[in-house]
């Protein structure tokens, strides 16, 4: 039987089209599902690999962030964050995630400060001011032991002990895990949020489906366009800092 | 054995320009769609400029066109029409790049092109340099009449 060139070509496209969009499915079904690792919630969070929770433990609305301290996005998206805990209070618990990603030179430095601190108790008051001070810090040329350390001392750090722990290994390796945890939800970009299980990336995804992803959880209407505030004012550049 | 004439054989250096735009969004398209749609809207969202409401339909079917025409071009399948849609997918990156630096005066950190957890980690700028010559490339392919290395030349000569 002989066919047409043109038929042939489109019966051959179809075939491939078929093995392409099979092909995909088929890896996506071979990827493992992710299972939450078991974790207690450590009082006070003095403890080594204590969760960073922020928020009543019985909150209806459970947030999870996976964050990079050298990202100007995730810098960009606590004011929204401050602002959840303003309009719902007693209604969110928000749980931190180290994600330190490979492009910005000095976030494992600064995440293992923050690791250190929440060793000592001082984790959010840490994270804030790693945030607010991204742009002194971020640029710098060199690793920026010193000024994390001088920030952490400013907050009242055992410093004998921060110094310790910014040496010790397993921290580091702590943080990795952390970062294990997010690859494996598929986190590839930060900040990544995830409500439930709903996953919201970027401060802009987050402010506009994930306060309503809350509000539903609530039982609340979702807000109206008019009802939100303005976009989120762009990260300011870094200078000098990974592009 | 077949004769290549003179277009045919200067076609060669151009083969290796299409396998490498064909597998460099093929590879970005397949990473892309196995990994939750919201990543892709997050990297797209970083770019400033792209109206938000677009991106939830633009993140669901931008990979699939990369991932098929890709895999198309390398295969020689429909070359003219796919190294086409490459090209202009190209040169919209490039605008989109050169507009959001001119509007926002900033650029994401990661291009968003590929997932974290891929072999490819480029900058805006990199990617900025890439694109330029994926169209330039892409152009060239899609004016060619004759494409002899592939599949859709195979199925002519098999008629």
């Amino acid at each position: 039987m002989k066919i047409d060139v043109n038929v042939r070509a489109v019966l051959v496209g179809i075939f491939f089209i078929t093995v392409l969009v099979g092909s995909v499915f088929f890896a996506k079904s071979k990827r493992p599902a992710f299972v939450p690792p078991v974790q207690s919630v450590a009082g006070g969070g003095a403890s080594r690999g204590a969760l960073k929770v922020r928020g009543p433990v019985n909150a209806p609305v459970k947030i999870v962030e996976y964050s990079d301290f050298q990202c100007p996005s995730c810098r960009a998206a606590q004011s929204d964050l401050e602002a959840l805990f303003k309009n719902y209070p007693g209604k969110i618990q928000l749980t931190f995630k180290h994600f330190p990603l490979k492009s910005h030179q000095w976030s494992i430095y600064a995440h293992q400060a923050a690791e250190c601190m929440n060793h000592q108790g001082k984790f959010w008051l840490y994270q804030d001011t790693l945030y607010a001070k991204q742009q002194d810090w971020s640029p710098s040329k060199v690793a920026p032991v010193e000024i994390l350390g001088r920030y952490a001392q400013e907050l009242g750090a055992e410093m004998k002990q921060f110094g310790a722990c910014m040496a010790d290994v397993a921290v580091a390796r702590d943080i990795f895990l952390e970062k294990e945890e997010g690859n494996k939800r598929q986190v590839n970009a930060t900040p990544t949020f995830f409500v439930g299980e709903e996953r919201f990336v970027g401060p802009r995804e987050m402010q506009e489906r994930g306060e309503n992803a809350i509000r539903k959880a609530l039982g609340l209407p979702p807000k109206t366009p008019a009802e939100k505030k303005p976009e989120p004012i762009a990260p300011a550049p870094l200078k000098g800092a990974a592009q | 054995m077949i004769s290549l004439n003179a277009e045919e054989k200067s076609y060669r250096i151009l083969f290796w320009g299409r396998i490498f735009i064909g597998l460099v969004f093929a590879y970005s398209g397949f990473t892309k769609l196995l990994e939750p749609v919201e990543n892709f809207q997050g990297g797209m969202a970083a770019y400033e400029i792209i109206p938000y409401v677009l991106i939830p339909f633009l993140a669901r079917v931008i990979p699939w066109i990369e991932f098929i025409f890709g895999a198309f071009l390398i295969t020689g399948y429909l070359p003219r029409l796919s190294a086409l849609v490459l090209a202009g997918l190209s040169w919209s990156f490039v605008l989109l790049i050169l507009a959001t630096r001119l509007v926002t005066g900033v650029l994401p950190a990661n291009c968003g092109c590929f997932g974290e957890g891929s072999l490819i980690h480029l900058k805006p700028m990199q990617v900025l340099v890439m694109d330029i010559i994926n169209t330039v490339v892409g152009l060239r392919l899609a004016l060619l009449k004759v494409h002899p290395f592939g599949l859709s030349a195979l199925l002519k000569q098999k008629s």
